[in-house]
């Protein structure tokens, strides 16, 4: 529909234009040939030259031709932009307005959800950073606690070996003093023995002396 | 020489012959040629801007511009949202009065029909009946004394103010009304020829040719100049009608 109408305005244009081709000067020679074979007609007719026709037009007397078809012209505008022109141009102006308004509050609705889902998210992220700084306080006090009691229970264990171990030694040195002891009394009866068994010089005595308690110290 | 150049007389700037029906009540010259123009151009530009798209282009933008232009400038400015009805009326008005203004600066024709009385004064005669219509039709017979009788006037200057008002919105209003556009379109066409006619009577061999750049630059800061007025006058005709027809259908005076 829109194109062939334009494609009629295109045609009309041409011809229009064309019409231009055949505009004269404006020292217009058909309509002063009119004029002036009126004029001179009138002249015949009157046989003088004082006829009105020799004055020029005057300007501010409304050729009839032009009032026509100025009506005419206006009338066709009046009517296409009245009936075609306005209300199309109108109906799209307003259709495209109402689309922004509705694009507008649909984005302004957008929007608003937007914002509301990020305070939700916030709300969120806050819940989880006080959830997260809680339980990190409590494996803190955990740990605390955990590291608390293992160092009692070292400290507990390692008080416990060393007096096991105190005693141990005590016990080793108690018996080690008792061996020793018997020892010395095996020695000292041994060594009696010796000397009671065979009375020598005091040398003698003395190098046997010696000589067992290094048979003892081999011995051992 | 210079001064020997013949300027040609009004008539034959003005007068313009016959393409067809010489003499005759439905004779086609060169104005009857420019309203065709108008009518075309007015057309066209509706036509291939009235277009959807959301953002506007070429001939739409120009086309929703128009629209906004009369509706909010003029129709909106000179008579409130009530204007809106005249819409239609005061764009034809607009459109038909610019586009045959235009043809002042277009080459080949550069004659604005505005510049012969007709075309302003049947659109005056026709913005008369409307606005006096509007008038009636929004005051019923108390029209006429809203029209001619200022509140707060003394009885005994009645007669006078009257008769004042009468020939002021009944006779002098349609003729201003069409002498602004008609004598403003003629001045600017009789500017544009004599430039134009001393810039031609300077080109010559003689040594004053030097000076014909003179009036040609004449010519062309003219040509710019009537697109400018071609544009003012068909707004202000418009404007104008929009304040007529509010000052008659107005219930305030």
């Amino acid at each position: 529909m829109h194109r062939r109408l334009r494609l009629l305005l295109a045609v009309a244009v041409l011809v229009l234009a064309g019409s231009v081709g055949f505009a004269r000067p404006a020292s217009a020679e058909g309509e002063v040939d009119h004029a002036v074979e009126e004029c001179i007609k009138s002249m015949e007719e009157a046989n003088s030259i004082d006829v009105d026709c020799q004055e020029s037009p005057n300007p501010l007397v409304p050729e009839l031709n032009e009032v026509i078809w100025g009506l005419v012209g206006f009338a066709i505008v009046f009517g296409f932009l009245a009936k075609v022109g306005y209300p199309a141009m109108k109906k799209g102006m307003d259709a495209r307005t109402e689309r922004i308004q509705r694009d507008l509050d649909a984005a302004e609705a957008q929007r608003t959800e937007a914002a509301g889902i990020l305070d939700e998210y916030k709300a969120q992220l806050a819940d989880a950073r006080q959830e997260s700084a809680r339980i990190i306080e409590e494996a803190r006090q955990a740990a605390d606690s955990v590291r608390s009691d293992l160092q009692a229970r070292a400290e507990s264990d390692i008080a416990e070996l060393r007096a096991r171990a105190n005693a141990d030694i005590e016990s080793a040195k108690a018996q080690a003093i008792a061996d020793l002891r018997g020892e010395v009394t095996a020695l000292a009866i041994g060594a009696a023995e010796q000397v009671v068994g065979r009375n020598l010089d005091q040398d003698t005595n003395a190098a046997l002396v010696e000589a067992y308690i290094n048979s003892v110290g081999a011995d051992r | 020489m210079l001064l020997s150049a013949e300027f040609p007389p009004l008539s034959h700037i003005t007068n313009w012959s016959a393409f067809a029906g010489d003499g005759q009540i439905w004779e086609i010259n060169k104005i009857v040629l420019v309203y065709g123009f108008a009518v075309l151009f007015t057309i066209l530009l509706f036509t291939l801007g009235n277009k959807k798209k959301l953002v506007p282009t070429g001939a739409q933008n120009l086309a929703e511009m128009a629209v906004e232009f009369v509706e909010d400038g003029i129709a909106v400015e000179t008579m409130g949202k009530d204007g809106k009805k005249y819409v239609p009326f005061l764009m034809s008005l607009f459109f038909f009065i610019f586009f045959t203004n235009i043809f002042e600066v277009v080459p080949v024709i550069q004659m604005p029909a505005a510049a012969r009385i007709a075309m302003p004064m049947t659109l005056a005669l026709i913005a008369y009946v409307v606005y006096h219509g509007a008038g009636i039709r929004s005051h019923g017979f108390g029209y006429l004394k809203h029209a001619l009788v200022p509140p707060g006037v003394p009885v005994a200057l009645l007669p006078l103010v009257v008769l004042i008002e009468f020939v002021s919105k009944f006779l002098v209003q349609p003729f201003s009304h069409t002498v602004r556009l008609f004598a403003n379109l003629l001045a600017g066409h009789i500017l544009l020829v004599t430039f134009a006619v001393l810039t031609s009577a300077l080109i010559t061999p003689k040594w004053y040719a030097i000076f014909a750049p003179l009036p040609f630059a004449g010519v062309v800061f003219f040509t710019a100049f009537e697109v400018f007025v071609s544009f003012l006058q068909a707004y202000v005709f418009t404007l104008l009608t929009g304040v007529y027809i509010n000052a008659a259908q107005s219930h305030e005076h």
